[in-house]
């Protein structure tokens, strides 16, 4: 028995190594970032040591001399100083971090329930009988699979305002700020509704056709059939959608810094691209762990409180 | 006994090894008279560099390589083996590796990561990068830190490809020395001239109805930010470019955010700002922060006032322009449609290159122009200029390469940096349009101008020869100016810069008023000056722009 404990020990140590080392040791380290204000400094010295060839013999410049090869010696000298909540005060006043707020409330307010409605009612027209359903389908779910980088890249063309494909419209799309926000919110639209529409057509296709031929039998039309039997048996599937959707679009990245670099200004830099810049281009890491922690707190309000509400209704 | 035959297999390679020169290689060729060519790539024509041995430094010979079995590392910005900056490190790479016996590891890192990855692997003392392609704005971060290898003993050493800073116009050697010790290896000039359609400003029609419109002679080329407004108002929406049917623009600029936009706005505000004089003082010569006391002088209203005129400017380019990066705004420039364009020295070359440009031949450059007042820090009020006063600038990267304190190989790392900054290789680089070497270095300048160039250099590299005079001349004038816009070289340089950036954007997008941006860059700079430290920020600024209390 005491084997099998230490074997069952040995099988389970690489993924337990593998959580602490990358995923337990990041979270806490950057926790103790958040708290400290940490100025690194490396001090440099040289050393000509000679070079020695194979043999272990000096190896000889042209004019005989010994040639030297350069050692370097190096010592990181930190220090911490704790700040307390200093850098989460900062985010109280700091005009950035409300304008990155903004910008992905807007985004996640608007991008995600179009995505879930544009979503649902293609799940529905696709649970018909309609012809080339399954090459549809298949071409429907294509852009899950794009980097939502390329993506990005790719609408830059498209909506490129001198020449590109969408130019005769003359709308402004990446050059004013209200229309390259809602040109993030289409690109995002266009790569995340194939998700839904899938989640919900699998979900669909999971109701009895008894429940269907009964509300008809019942004289249901097709709306009453909507109301009545789908939406109520899609809930589950509509929280647990909209929570996935609200979790990864909180976190948009990835589209606005190829598509608008979070222009023009700041009109669609997202919370997640402003600590990514705080804390690797300018180098302040304490305060975007901070701020990373305070959006953590807030992804995880809002999801304990949706899950709360989804056991509450459904057991 | 050898058949007849078979003589001509032995004697020719014979003959031709008696032809042969004293060593060749692939890539270098060793002359008995002391001289050596390189041979580059295709990349640049196959172009051949005439140099001396005595040019080489004493490490580099025939039979030497004295970096064998040594491999260095060099991080630049992605563009490609025919990009610029990165460019030229793919082509004199096996030129390098032949003469050194080393091995160079060219690492391409997209603009918005090099100098993450740069800070990473300093500030942790990695050293897994030996030099690095840096842009001068860069330095606040790299040298006070003594993250930079200082190269002034490897430069006079004797040993290396020989270059010196006296080749620079004092505006860029500040540039690549801190404090006055030298860590940047020569390579890229930059600095933002006016470029103009000459053919579009010497027609003689729209002089006429310029000269109806506006009341005064069309200035060709404009002398001022003001004269520059009004020609570009007049040209813009109408079809002056005979090339398609659509109507074309004034001034084209690039004002994406994250990227270059906020240098239009340098280059353009700093003849309403600077006041001139004979040294650095608490209000002469300064533009960025109050050498005092950090407080930043950014929402003055000179500053304002340049912004509000940027607008007015931008108005008369293309509205898409907000989100332009360079290429884009370069691109339009070059095919056709603006009068004018300020920008770096690769547009000038670009302009040469037709499979990208339909102005070859009408391209013109010249100095930047000036504003026709200036806000005095002293008298709190703009003061009229009689004549337009030219203030230079070096706004830009200069992109040039930097060797890492934690190299263990800085004196390789060091070769290959100087073997392409010597003169006749620099001379070369400066005359072609994709490698994004820019000239600014006296030797490139034309003789009329102090220089040793002649304008014959550039037209043997395919340019037009008034193109070419016009451009060298405005890039010397640039550089030389007796008034010169402060280059903001402190830790946090690229923090205070994107700020700016941002709030540049908005006002051109119209979300923020010029005074609301500037004031709450002002407001943000300070909190930066506050998190970094005032008292070094103050120390590294006054040392930066030379500064004496």
């Amino acid at each position: 028995m005491r084997w099998t404990g230490k074997i069952r020990f040995l099988f389970l140590a690489p993924a337990v190594i593998w959580v602490l080392a990358f995923t337990v040791f990041p979270l806490g380290y950057s926790l103790y970032l958040a708290f400290y204000k940490i100025e690194q400094k490396v001090e440099v010295k040289r050393e000509k040591q000679p070079m020695l060839d194979a043999a272990g013999q000096p190896v000889l410049d042209d004019a005989g001399q010994p040639r030297t090869k350069n050692v370097v010696i190096k010592e990181q000298v930190n220090t911490a100083t704790f700040i307390g909540l200093d850098n989460f005060k900062r985010m109280l006043t700091d005009t950035q971090v409300h304008e990155a707020v903004r910008v992905t409330l807007t985004f996640v307010l608007i991008a995600v329930p179009l995505e879930l409605v544009l979503g649902f009612l293609l799940a529905v027209l696709f649970n018909q009988h309609i012809f080339g359903r399954p090459i549809l389908r298949a071409f429907m779910i294509l852009p899950i699979f794009a980097t939502p980088l390329a993506v990005g890249y790719t609408f830059f063309t498209i909506f490129y305002e001198v020449g590109g494909p969408l130019a005769w419209t003359g709308i402004p799309f990446l050059s004013n700020p209200t229309w390259a926000l809602m040109s993030v919110i289409i690109v995002d639209v266009w790569q995340w509704t194939p998700f839904c529409f899938l989640v919900f057509l699998a979900a669909l296709q999971g109701v009895p056709d008894e429940l269907y031929e009964a509300a008809r039998v019942d004289g249901a039309n097709a709306w009453d059939m909507l109301k009545e039997v789908m939406l109520p048996l899609l809930i589950p599937t509509i929280v647990i959608v909209l929570l996935l959707r609200m979790a990864e679009a909180l976190k948009l990245f990835d589209i606005p810094f190829a598509l608008t670099g979070g222009g023009p200004g700041v009109a669609t830099q997202p919370f997640s691209m402003l600590a990514f810049r705080t804390g690797l281009r300018f180098f302040d890491l304490g305060y975007a762990s901070a701020m990373s922690y305070a959006f953590l707190a807030v992804i995880m309000i809002v999801i304990t409180l949706f899950f709360r509400r989804l056991r509450a209704n459904y057991g | 006994m050898m058949h007849p035959l078979k003589w001509p297999l032995f004697a020719l390679p014979a003959l031709a090894l008696l032809s042969l020169p004293a060593s060749a290689g692939q890539n270098v060729e060793w002359k008995d008279d002391g001289t050596v060519l390189i041979k580059l790539g295709e990349a640049y024509n196959n172009a051949v560099i005439q140099t001396t041995r005595e040019e080489l430094g004493t490490e580099f010979g025939p039979d030497k390589q004295p970096f064998k079995d040594v491999t260095i590392s060099v991080t630049v910005n992605g563009a490609g083996p025919k990009g610029g900056i990165s460019g030229p490190l793919y082509q004199f790479r096996p030129i390098w590796e032949e003469l050194s016996g080393g091995k160079l590891n060219i690492v391409e890192l997209p603009f918005a990561e090099h100098y993450t990855k740069m800070m990473l692997d300093l500030r942790n003392g990695t050293g897994q990068y030996d030099a690095f392609m840096v842009g001068a704005f860069w330095y606040g971060d790299i040298a006070p830190a003594g993250y930079a290898f200082p190269i002034d003993e490897l430069n006079k050493s004797g040993k290396y490809p020989k270059w010196t800073y006296d080749d620079m116009p004092d505006s860029l050697r500040a540039l690549h020395q801190w404090k006055g010790v030298g860590y940047g290896v020569l390579n890229d000039g930059d600095g933002q001239v006016l470029y103009y359609r000459s053919d579009v400003l010497a027609d003689k029609t729209h002089q006429e109805a310029f000269k109806k419109e506006y009341g005064y002679d069309l200035p060709n080329p404009p002398q001022t930010w003001q004269q520059l407004l009004d020609v570009s108002k007049y040209f813009n929406g109408k079809n002056w470019d005979a090339t398609d049917a659509d109507p074309d623009s004034g001034t084209v600029l690039h004002l994406k955010v994250g990227e270059q936009g906020h240098y239009h706005f340098q280059t353009l505000s700093s003849s309403f700002v600077l006041n001139p004089g004979d040294k650095v003082t608490r209000t002469k010569n300064v533009y960025w922060f109050d050498p005092e006391d950090m407080k930043p002088l950014i929402n003055s209203p000179g500053h304002v006032k340049a912004l509000e005129f940027l607008q007015e400017l931008h108005k008369t380019g293309p509205q898409a322009q907000v989100g332009w990066s360079l290429g884009e705004a370069w691109d339009y420039f070059l095919r056709g449609k603006a009068v004018f364009a300020f920008s770096w020295g690769d547009l000038g070359a670009l302009c040469q290159d037709e499979s990208r440009s339909k102005v070859k031949g009408k391209c013109s450059a010249t100095a930047i122009p000036s504003s026709t007042e200036y806000y005095d820090f002293e008298k709190k009020d703009f003061v009229k200029l009689d004549q337009p006063r030219l203030v230079g600038n070096t706004v830009g990267g200069s992109w040039h390469g930097v060797i890492s304190n934690f190299s263990a190989n800085p004196e390789a790392a060091y070769s290959l940096l100087s073997l392409m900054a010597i003169k006749p290789a620099s001379k070369l680089m400066a005359t072609v349009g994709w490698d994004g070497v820019d000239p600014g270095f006296k030797y490139q300048f034309l003789k009329e101008d102090g220089g040793t160039a002649e304008v014959e250099d550039y037209v043997k590299a395919g340019w037009d020869a008034n193109d070419a005079k016009s451009y060298v001349h405005a890039y010397q004038q640039v550089f030389t100016a007796p008034v010169m816009m402060p280059y903001l070289r402190i830790p946090g340089s690229f923090e205070y810069w994107d700020i700016l950036d941002k709030n540049l954007s908005a006002t051109m997008s119209g979300s923020k008023t010029a005074q609301q941006a500037l004031d709450e860059t002002a407001q943000s700079w300070e909190a930066v000056t506050d998190r970094i430290g005032r008292d070094k920020q103050k120390a590294d600024y006054q040392a930066a722009i030379g500064y004496t209390p």
